[in-house]
């Protein structure tokens, strides 16, 4: 689905990313892991062409994602709250994605009813605009706003961060959820190690913009990484 | 390593330079002639008292500019609220540091150098003293008037309907109310103890200021931001222009719901009464200066918030790029928005008829080149911009020149220059003797903005493609903090 060759991105001889080959398969739920600074978010950043690469590409369904703009129609994400329109009610931005992806205001308020759960009450009807939500609850519209009109990639920076316990549980299940209920390229980044590799089958881990480990999710994962961070 | 650009930004901080440099050597300039050049063409009358009874009129218009731009340094008094130092120091710091404001320069620049001059126009030390401390004391008084009534939305509401009613009396009724404010400077002169009455005031309105901040000083009151009830669902009437709805939707909810578009909205009505200015001293100005005039008065939008488009949307730009949007519909709705704005103005500015239906062709034909080609020129120099902006924070004193760069500063010039020389090129030459032909001169004008609009399927497509190839430039300097 997604096949990124010789990938380089650098600002003023730094390179801050360097990927020689990193194939993910369709349906695949992939965890991008590392400390700060390791890459994670340039690499979103480039598979959404927000920023350039030195050299290299990322093809996504066979369109190079540099040169086209057809990868837009089916491939959402949220990377942090520059995602979200501030001045807008939840409702608002929800049909306003919407309507970018050519569905209508009776189906998004059907689709958002599925995840009322998820909402735990705190997003519809509540008489205020975006900025003035707590970062969590932000998160929230935000997260659930990528899952409109069945996109079949989906970007996720960073999705635990700031959620609330029980979000964070319940936003595992939905991944859980969705992944099994139709084909889902999923990509998500996180400093949750737990929480990555319960959701995830396939971790790959970064270090100053390489890829030093690339697995498939197998019980002793979780404990490997811990190793790792900890040395 | 992520913040490259800086020679650019220290290219716009020398333009910035420049043009404070600029406002400040008018302003001082203006100080210095406007006594003797009073003197000159009122001989009978005394100068300073002429002086005097605009004074009003100076501290309405600075009130206005103050209320809309200036911002007391609140907000960076949050870091020092969990040191220990004294909540009465941190708010001393703040009152005086807001003193040292670059709007506070106006007794400097503009009332010293005329008392000066009054000194050397044989007026006694004291009273030219007096009359300096007396303005002084007043604009630095609107300092503080300005922030209060800030915080309360009914004091500006209540001293704009009561200067609305004054200006009225004073038109209809033939009172002397405004003018006669001027008469306390007069006496100021008269008797330099006068003085001590705007002190007076000055003193008091400082300790209320102080007062209010100190009982509001924490994260709910004066330093937090004020959380708006959303209103939603009352922009489905623009479903009617179908695809770019989307966008016009957003548009306007962004400038209702933003405090900086909305005051630069509010602001742009002002051009409508720049005609006054030129329109009723007809005799005295070329045609030329006229159309310039015309073109202010129906493009006070495009001036004022159209210079920013698309920088409005920075705050999310990258949100946007990532979306499955069509940046045709995207375009077509900031040009129909710019389009709407225009033709907004043109009714509003029916009134002009009263000088003469010249006049008003002449303001339509410069509708209609705003309409067809001042749209697409402004957001071209809008493309240029490459300064983010923050939607719910005012701006600061001159920063509106930082997101104003030396390349977009040349879009100005088509925007101005152009339909001056669409219409006295015509004018100028089609003349048949005369000294100039002016139908066809606003015909030429008015037909460049039809060929605009005949050609807007063509223009739009260059613009979408000079808009793709930006996306890069555009993320990058939108995303810097």
């Amino acid at each position: 689905m997604i096949l990124t060759e010789n990938l380089n991105k650098s600002y003023k001889n730094t390179i801050v990313l360097s990927i020689e080959k990193l194939e993910i398969k369709k349906g695949e739920c992939f965890g991008l892991i590392g400390n700060n600074g390791a890459g994670k978010t340039t690499f979103f950043s480039l598979l959404l062409d927000l920023i350039k690469a030195t050299s290299g590409s990322i093809t996504s369904n066979q369109i190079e994602v540099a040169k086209s703009e057809e990868w837009k129609s089916f491939t959402s994400a949220f990377i942090d709250d520059s995602f979200l329109i501030g001045y807008l009610t939840p409702e608002e931005y929800f049909y306003f994605v919407g309507e970018l992806r050519g569905i209508d205001k009776a189906s998004v308020d059907s689709f958002l009813e599925t995840y009322k759960d998820f909402f735990n009450d705190e997003i519809l009807n509540q008489n205020k605009y975006l900025r003035d939500f707590s970062k969590g609850n932000q998160k929230k519209a935000g997260l659930i706003a990528t899952f409109l009109g069945s996109p079949s990639v989906i970007i996720l920076d960073e999705p635990f961060a700031n959620l609330d316990p029980t979000t964070q549980i319940r936003l595992k299940q939905l991944i859980k959820k969705e992944t099994e209920s139709r084909e889902i390229t999923l990509l998500i980044s996180s400093h949750d190690l737990n929480h990555v590799t319960e959701v995830c089958n396939r971790i790959v881990l970064l270090e100053r913009g390489s890829v030093i480990m690339d697995k498939e999710t197998t019980s002793k994962t979780l404990q490997e990484l811990e190793v790792y961070f900890s040395a | 390593m992520r913040a490259p650009q800086l020679e650019a930004k220290l290219a716009i901080k020398i333009i910035m330079g420049l043009v404070v440099l600029y406002f400040g050597g008018v302003l001082l300039a203006a100080g210095i002639i406007i006594y003797p050049v009073i003197s000159k063409t009122v001989p009978d009358e005394d100068a300073i008292s002429v002086i005097n009874s605009f004074l009003v009129l100076i501290f309405i218009f600075e009130i206005i500019i103050r209320y809309f731009l200036q911002q007391l340094p609140v907000t960076e008094i949050k870091s020092f609220l969990l040191l220990s130092i004294p909540k009465k120091r941190i708010i001393k710091n703040v009152l005086l540091r807001s003193l040292i404001s670059i709007y506070n320069v106006i007794p400097i620049l503009f009332y010293l150098p005329i008392s000066i001059i009054m000194y050397f126009d044989d007026y006694a030390l004291e009273q030219t003293v007096a009359w300096w401390v007396s303005v002084t004391a007043f604009s630095l008084c609107l300092n503080f008037i300005a922030f209060l009534a800030n915080k309360n939305n009914k004091v500006f509401a209540s001293f704009v309907v009561i200067v609305i009613s004054l200006y009225t009396c004073e038109l209809y009724f033939d009172t002397e109310l405004l003018r006669a404010s001027g008469y306390f400077f007069d006496a100021v002169l008269a008797e330099p103890l006068c003085s001590v009455f705007p002190l007076i005031f000055l003193i008091v309105l400082y300790y209320s200021t102080f007062k209010f901040l100190k009982n509001n000083l924490n994260l709910e009151g004066a330093l937090g931001t004020k959380k708006q009830i959303a209103r939603a669902g009352r922009y489905d009437f623009l479903d009617v222009f179908g695809s770019s709805a989307l966008f016009l939707k957003n548009d306007l909810r962004l400038i209702v719901r933003n405090i900086r578009p909305r005051n630069i909205v509010l602001m742009s009505f002002l051009f409508l009464f720049y005609g006054l200015i030129f329109y009723t001293t007809q005799e005295a100005q070329s045609q030329e200066m006229l159309v310039f005039a015309s073109i202010f008065v129906s493009g006070g939008f495009l001036l004022t918030y159209g210079n920013y488009v698309p920088a409005w949307d920075s705050e999310y730009y990258a949100f946007l790029m990532a979306q499955n949007l069509s940046y045709k519909k995207y375009l077509d709705s900031k040009f129909r928005l710019m389009a709407f704005a225009v033709m907004f103005s043109t009714i509003l500015s029916l009134p002009y008829l009263y000088f003469g239906l010249d006049v008003y062709l002449m303001i339509l034909s410069g509708a209609f080149f705003n309409v067809g080609l001042g749209t697409w020129i402004t957001l071209y120099g809008g493309m240029l911009n490459k300064q983010p902006l923050k939607l719910n924070v005012k701006a600061k004193a001159f920063e509106n020149t930082q997101a104003f760069s030396g390349a977009q500063f040349l879009m100005v010039l088509p925007k101005m220059a152009l339909p001056v020389l669409l219409y006295t090129i015509p004018a100028r030459f089609l003349n048949y003797g005369y000294d100039i032909n002016h139908t066809a001169g606003i015909a030429s004008l008015a037909l460049s903005g039809i060929l605009g609009l005949v050609f807007k399927k063509q223009i739009l497509n260059l613009m979408v493609k000079l808009f793709a190839k930006d996306k890069h430039a555009m993320l990058k300097a939108f995303t810097q903090k």
